[in-house]
């Protein structure tokens, strides 16, 4: 079957579900659209999945200036994990959404939207043509604009969209210039070709370090890294299962994804991996001290995220392609479960702030069950997904830090253990602030319905279970891109130690403090990191703040230097009119007095100039 | 003859009848200044005529004309005048103001505007 | 300086100094009537100037018909309310000084012109009916014919415009 079903289905899909409007209808029929897109990922995908072939299909073909645009599509082992993924998790996301939104006015463009955002995730995963995965990029990015802005009403929803939109801009500005580069540097703009020209040593590693520093450029943006990281937290005001859909399987993934595609790029490039290292290794602790500190479960989670996503990273600078890729599968399972069990406590108490929660075990047992399943693979417990996909990452960063001495792989290792250390401590807060102690504020009022809890079931056993693909190394790496193992039984021993203390402390102190937020601890610290360290005040001063006295300036000289002419040109025509008005009083007399002195001084010009 | 004197008469009249144009308010008596230029051309005319000697006696047929165009020209006029006297009570020069630029006729013109489209004038 | 010269230059004075009366005066029919002595005097000029036929054509049409047209219009349009004494506009200084100017201008470039040249009266041709009226209707006549058409339609003209149009044409 065409890869290109995939695309389509969505696509078609979305206008479908744009026709109903606002019909009782539509969530359904956008869930079977889901459903459809899934099977035909299956069926797509399935073939592949740790298989070693890949297949080309090229569409079309567009002439340009230089290379021409292949309008091709690739499956292979990696794409089809990422297809299932995406696919799989958007169909979930659409069968929630049938209740989350059911008295949503807006479902019809909500579901729309969803689909082609699934469109556009399936165009990057699937594009074989830079150019073609830019068209989805940049899909997803304008889909992601829509959605986070779904609740428009809300300034701090509008403020979120924008924000993500220009963040993600600003990046993207240097991966269509890292596109040109890869394109210049290899004659063509597959994606395959840059990887063979890569690892044949055709390119040069001068190209290689500059087309992946613009490339990372993009990936930092899309996948909100230090220092663009501040606009995955304030995209927080859109739908719930949104946040779930973005985070866990198509946005953020595709930055993940790209750096995964580019992986013999990558390897060409020491620099570059050092860049992508150091971003990491700050990301990764810094996001996670800020979901510390907050109070919002779903911005918890947003830095979660950014901090999960920086583990990605870690594994690919260190060449961990296995492990990255294997953990931004994890991740896809574990964050989309987290998401869409917040969604079903903020559906049964209205509210997202981890103030008014508490005491939600018993009302809300499936939510309970599933979300702490989500929490554990977070914080990675054993048995749960998280755990392996997160000893995975760190084992093959250890290595690099002990086999190969080098400064990437240390800095990586301090800042994952620490990582480690602040996840547990922040996914046991959560834990206890939602679902442990009294009830603060909110009482739910009912569990969700089965449409709502199927997918986090679903998505709760697939975390369970997930561990089993550490077993099956070649099915994340069928070309065999790292050696070693998945498990590293030591690290893993160590880990399980920190964290488990990490737990228990982190529970004593709740404990202490009678069912209070153990992050007061910190105390003044903690303001400052529920600041986030003033990276957004930070931007204002210094990016915003100029512009806005730039374009005071300009409006300032438009209205002072630039209009006074416009207006002069006006009143200096008024004052000429007045003046000819003046002169056209209707007295003849007058008239004729002009005339006989024009004559005259005719008659007196003309004898002084022909004597 | 010195053909200066004719020349010097003509002019003076002529100036004299620029100034009865020019400064006098009765419609009737300005035409009587413009009568005054005309005959100022017809001795100018009758007077080369005669210096040149001219054969075809172009300047005394040419007087000839100006006068009959000057009785046409003044019938015509008068009845104008006599027009302006019938709808204003007067043929003062000076007062005769309808065609200056204000105000009240560009009123006058967007009501007509108004009458003739039924449309509102553009907006001041 | 001959008789023809003295004779001349009175009848010049005559003619501008009524013609100055004419626009000057403040009672109109005086205006009018002093219009009558400069056009007669003019008459005299032309006859001076052997223009005969003309002078005999300037009597009968300006002094007879012209005249008694502006008379009738003077007395046809005597305004009730007009004040008799205000017959100068306010623009009577900027009038005079250019009637000066022009004065002068004329004067000076025609004495400049035509400082010394003298008219030969001795044996000229003179004007009389007969030489006008042959140079008329033999080397004129097409003007003539013209002419007369122009009359014809400002005769109608006249007839239209000084008509009550009161009543719609009945």
């Amino acid at each position: 079957m065409n890869p290109a079903w995939v695309i389509a289905l969505p696509a078609v899909g979305a206008l479908v579900v744009l026709g109903l409007g606002t019909r009782a209808a539509t969530g359904w029929v956008g869930a079977a659209f889901g459903l459809v897109t899934w099977l035909a990922g299956l069926w797509v995908a399935l073939p592949y999945v740790g298989s070693a072939e890949s297949e080309r299909h090229v569409l079309g073909e567009m002439a340009t200036g230089v290379a021409p645009i292949e309008v091709a599509l690739t499956v292979d082992g990696l794409a089809a994990l990422l297809v299932l993924l995406a696919t799989t998790v958007a169909f979930l996301v659409l069968l929630y959404s049938v209740s989350y939104l059911r008295d949503e006015p807006r479902r019809a463009t909500y579901t729309a939207l969803v689909l082609l955002f699934t469109t556009a995730m399936a165009t990057v995963v699937l594009a074989d043509d830079l150019f073609v995965l830019l068209v989805g990029w940049e899909v997803m990015g304008a889909c992601s604009y829509f959605l986070i802005g779904h609740y428009w009403e809300r300034p701090d929803a509008r403020a979120g969209a924008v924000k993500a939109f220009l963040l993600t801009r600003l990046g993207d500005i240097g991966f269509l210039f890292g596109i040109f580069v890869l394109g210049t540097a290899t004659g063509s703009w597959s994606i395959g070709a840059a990887n063979e020209s890569a690892a044949s040593g055709a390119m040069s590693t001068s190209q290689a370090t500059v087309a992946m520093l613009l490339v990372l450029c993009g990936v930092v943006g899309k996948s909100a890294q230090f220092p663009l990281h501040t606009w995955l937290p304030d995209a927080m005001p859109g739908p719930t299962p949104i946040s779930a859909l973005i985070h866990a399987a198509t946005m953020v993934a595709a930055g993940v994804y790209l750096v995964a595609r580019l992986d013999d790029v990558m390897a060409a490039s020491p620099v570059a991996r050092s860049v992508l290292a150091v971003i990491a290794a700050v990301t990764m602790l810094g996001a996670a001290l800020f979901a510390v500190a907050q109070d919002d479960l779903k911005r918890v989670l947003a830095w979660s995220t950014v901090s999960q996503l920086a583990y990605m990273f870690a594994a690919l600078a260190v060449g961990g392609y296995a492990a990255g890729v294997y953990h931004l599968l994890s991740h896809g399972a574990f964050k989309a479960l987290l998401f869409l069990a917040a969604g079903s406590v903020a559906h049964a108490i209205g509210t997202t702030a981890m103030t008014e929660m508490g005491g939600l075990r018993r009302a809300l047992p499936v939510t309970f069950w599933t979300m702490t399943v989500g929490f554990a693979a977070l914080a990675g417990l054993p048995p749960v997904v998280g755990f392996f996909s997160k000893d995975a990452v760190l084992g093959v960063v250890s290595e690099e830090a002990f086999q190969h001495a080098s400064w990437q792989g240390w800095l990586l290792l301090v800042s994952g253990l620490l990582t480690v250390v602040v996840t547990a401590a922040y996914s046991i807060r959560a834990w206890l602030l939602v679902f442990c102690g009294e009830a603060r504020g909110a009482r739910p009022q009912h569990e969700a319905p089965w449409s709502m809890r199927a997918p986090l079931v679903l998505l709760a056993l697939a975390s369970l279970a997930g561990g089993v693909l550490v077993l099956t190394p070649d099915l994340v790496d069928p070309l065999g891109r790292t050696e070693g193992e998945l498990v590293h039984p030591v690290l893993a021993a160590v880990t399980t130690v920190v964290l488990l203390v990490t737990l228990l402390l982190t529970y004593a102190e709740w404990w202490r403090v009678d069912g209070l937020d153990p992050a007061e601890r910190f105390g003044p610290t903690r303001r400052l990191l529920h600041r986030e360290l003033g990276f957004d005040r930070a931007y204002d001063l210094g990016i915003a703040l100029p512009t806005w006295a730039l374009a005071r300036t300009v409006v300032a000289t438009d209205r002072d230097v630039v209009e006074p002419y416009v207006r002069g040109a006006g009143t200096g025509a008024r004052w000429l009119g007045l003046g000819l008005r003046w002169l056209q009083r209707g007295n003849v007399q007058v008239y004729v007095t002009a005339v006989v002195a024009g004559g005259l001084l005719l008659g007196l010009g003309a004898g002084w100039l022909v004597p | 003859m010195l053909l200066l004197f004719p020349l010097v008469v003509s002019a003076l009249l002529f100036s004299i009848g620029v100034y009865g144009v020019l400064a006098r308010r009765n419609a009737v008596l300005v035409l009587m200044g413009v009568e005054l230029m005309l005959n100022a051309v017809n001795l100018n005319l009758v007077a080369f005529d005669t210096y040149l000697r001219d054969v075809v006696h172009s300047g005394q047929v040419l007087t000839l004309f100006v006068i009959a165009v000057a009785a046409a020209e003044l019938g015509l006029g008068l009845a104008i005048v006599l027009m302006i006297f019938r709808s204003h009570q007067h043929i003062d020069i000076d007062r005769l103001r309808e065609l200056s630029d204000s105000d009240a006729a560009d009123e006058a013109i967007a009501r007509d505007h108004q009458i003739w489209t039924g449309v509102a004038g553009g907006e001041r | 300086m001959s008789a023809v010269e003295v004779l001349f230059a009175l009848l010049g004075l005559v003619a501008v100094g009524s013609a100055l009366l004419v626009v000057t005066t403040a009672r109109l029919v005086h205006a009018a009537l002093w219009l009558v002595v400069t056009l007669g005097a003019l008459a005299g000029c032309y006859l001076l100037l052997a223009a005969e036929f003309v002078a005999w054509v300037q009597v009968l049409i300006y002094v007879g018909a012209v005249v008694v047209l502006l008379l009738f219009a003077l007395m046809l349009t005597r305004a009730p309310t007009a004040a008799e004494a205000g017959t100068v506009t306010a623009n009577r200084p900027l009038a005079a000084g250019l009637a000066v100017l022009v004065a002068a201008a004329l004067v000076s470039s025609l004495v400049a012109g035509f400082r010394d040249v003298r008219i030969d009266l001795d044996d000229s041709v003179v004007g009389s009916a007969e030489t006008t009226g042959e140079a008329l209707f033999t080397s004129w006549v097409l003007p003539f014919e013209v002419l007369s058409v122009l009359l014809l339609a400002a005769l109608v003209g006249a007839i239209v415009l000084s008509r009550s149009t009161r009543g719609g044409g009945r």
